[in-house]
């Protein structure tokens, strides 16, 4: 027995919103890019899926690509918190405001 | 017919020689890490640019990607997974240009900063991404190009450590595009669900198939996904409704990173629009399937666009926010280019590569100028700019020249590319969106002629000893300025190789 796709893109949906409320009522930059990871992981759950839906590889080899490029954009993120933290001493998001017009 | 033949791979030579200078700053970085041999770094980022600028004009010259007669036809790599077409070649050509640009004036601008090699192979990775941006054919390889142009950029962003701007422009861009890299994903993740493609000839194929014998269910999935995929472009574009990082991106960062990310990379962010627009989704196919016009969206995008960059510039009392809300009006003038697309005719899209070319030299000559005011310490409002024309006239008479192409004051490069937008528009039937571009056009007048008074006309605020003049800024300025004022008599070929392009993409 197999699960329905609709299924598969309903868990997705539901990830994939998850984070996004994440990203909308965190103000820890630390927890923005947890939430932005479960996003990335949403569309991940859907092209491996759709991949199996469609009997070809395409999706599943794109998933893999999209987690290097997620790790990689994660070195960027933190790389950007740390020095971040070094000017603010915070990782608050709404406490940069130097340019606030 | 060229004498000798190269082989298919050539074809990615722009963007290869760009990879290849990039690896070479690391290899000299790891060799020698304290370097701050300035001469050196800049010199092999700006003559990697120029060579790869160099091969991509003579390739479009000699026809590679050209239908035709005397033409190669479009060369594809990878089976279809990378294209190299006029318009690829057209846009690698933008990318150089600003590369070499901002590589130059970088020379002055980042003076004393400690990591001079990762600095120029970031900007010159980024500039490898973009271009492979134009020459993407896929979803696949578009979403790792725009990584790849992306990432380096986050960090050029926030690359001044200690200046508070500098990371909190860094932050917020790299928050918003996260965010919209992973709608983007899915958005991708999506049209593949209800394709089962990701190569864009193929979505194409199998849409317009779904179309005819009407057995495609899927047409709320694809909707979605391409409304997630206009999410990611519009990010990279900078226009409505990710445009909120530009603003800040630009205000904080390091002037030249500035003008190359609002001009290089708003130009790459357009041509995958462009690409996946008129490759992967057919008009009247999509249409059917999802039963709405996606032109409409581009429609209210680039008026909505247009507007608020024009009106939010109007206020500013800083030159570089100012500069930055400018080109998000910028942004909107080229949307026009996918919102005629219904019409058929390849002059819109045409006018919009030309607008894209043009703007390339002016913008990222207008930011120079405000890396140059940085560089001199004067302050960053319009009031600080205050009679600088009497202590660098040479300067101030490039920025004169950005500032009325800027607004599209004819002869200058800006008002032709704005003339053809126009045209096409009204070609187009697109009586709303030209009324628009006028209107906007008519309200940047006055922001940019209010730095140029602030410039020429008003006194200084306090006596200023004479500006120094750094040589590789000025190089750069008055190279912007040169080009902005020939393009207009060298506009015919552009405008000739900017509508074979658009031609071959909606053919």
């Amino acid at each position: 027995m197999t699960v329905g796709i609709e299924y598969y893109v309903l868990l997705s949906m539901l990830l994939f919103c998850i984070g996004l409320f994440g990203i909308l009522t965190r103000r820890n930059a630390l927890m923005f890019l947890m939430s932005v990871e479960l996003m990335v992981n949403a569309a991940n759950i859907n092209l491996i899926a759709f991949a199996f839906y469609h009997g070809n590889l395409t999706g599943q080899v794109l998933a893999l690509f999209v987690m290097a490029l997620a790790a990689a954009e994660v070195a960027i993120g933190l790389g950007i918190i740390l020095v971040l933290y070094r000017n603010f001493r915070d990782v608050d998001v709404t406490v940069p405001t130097t340019m606030r017009w | 017919m060229a004498v000798v033949e190269l082989p298919e791979w050539a074809a990615l030579a722009p963007v290869l020689i760009l990879a290849g200078t990039a690896l070479a700053l690391f290899v000299f970085d790891s060799i020698n890490p304290r370097s701050t041999n300035r001469t050196v770094l800049a010199g092999t980022a700006a003559i990697g640019s120029l060579v790869a600028l160099g091969v991509a004009v003579w390739f479009t010259v000699a026809g590679v990607g050209a239908s035709g007669l005397e033409g190669f036809g479009a060369i594809e790599l990878f089976d279809g997974q990378l294209v190299v077409d006029q318009m690829a070649l057209y846009f690698m050509i933008i990318v150089a240009v600003v590369t070499a640009l901002v590589s130059v004036a970088s020379y002055d601008y980042m003076e004393g900063h400690t990591y001079q090699a990762e600095y120029y192979s970031l900007v010159m990775l980024a500039a490898t991404g973009m271009a492979t941006m134009a020459a993407a054919n896929s979803l696949v390889t578009i979403l790792i190009a725009l990584e790849l142009a992306s990432l380096p950029s986050y960090a050029l962003v926030a690359i001044l450590k200690d200046n508070r701007g500098s990371i909190e422009a860094g932050l917020k861009y790299f928050l918003i595009g996260a965010l919209s890299s992973a709608i983007f994903v899915y958005g991708i993740s999506l049209v593949y669900g209800a394709t089962g493609y990701l190569q864009l000839d193929a979505i194409a194929t199998q849409l317009e198939t779904g179309a005819a014998d009407g057995e495609f269910a899927y047409g709320g999935l694809l909707g979605l996904g391409i409304l997630m995929l206009i999410g990611g472009f519009a990010f990279k574009t900078a226009s409505v409704p990710f445009h909120f990082w530009a603003p800040e991106a630009y205000e904080g960062a390091p002037a030249p990173i500035a003008a190359f990310l609002s001009s290089a990379s708003k130009a790459a962010g357009f041509v995958i629009a462009f690409r996946v627009f008129t490759t992967a989704f057919p008009l009247d196919a999509t249409s059917a399937l999802i039963g709405v016009d996606w032109t409409l969206a581009f429609v209210i995008l680039a008026i909505v666009t247009m507007t608020v960059g024009n009106f939010a510039a109007a206020t500013q009392q800083n030159v570089k926010r100012m500069l930055a809300y400018s080109s998000i009006g910028h942004a909107g003038y080229a949307l026009i280019g996918l919102a005629g697309l219904g019409a058929g005719s390849e002059l819109v899209m045409g006018a919009a590569m030309m607008h894209l070319l043009v703007y390339g030299f002016m913008n990222t000559g207008a930011f120079l100028f405000v890396a140059l005011a940085e560089h001199w310490g004067v302050g960053r409002t319009f009031e600080d700019y205050n009679g600088l024309g009497q202590r660098a006239p040479v300067a101030c008479f490039a920025l004169v020249i950005f500032m009325f192409s800027l607004a599209g004051i004819p002869p200058l490069g800006g008002f032709w590319s704005k003339y053809f937008l126009f045209t096409g528009a009204i070609e187009a039937g697109l009586l709303v969106v030209a009324a628009a571009l006028i209107v906007n056009s008519a309200l940047s007048l006055y922001y940019y002629s209010r730095l140029v008074k602030a410039v020429w006309f008003e006194e200084p605020p306090a006596a200023r000893d004479s500006l120094g003049q750094p040589t590789g800024l000025y190089a750069a300025i008055v190279f912007a300025a040169v080009m902005t004022v020939v393009l207009l008599p060298g506009f015919g070929p552009v405008v000739e190789t900017a509508l074979d392009a658009a031609a071959a993409m909606i053919a």
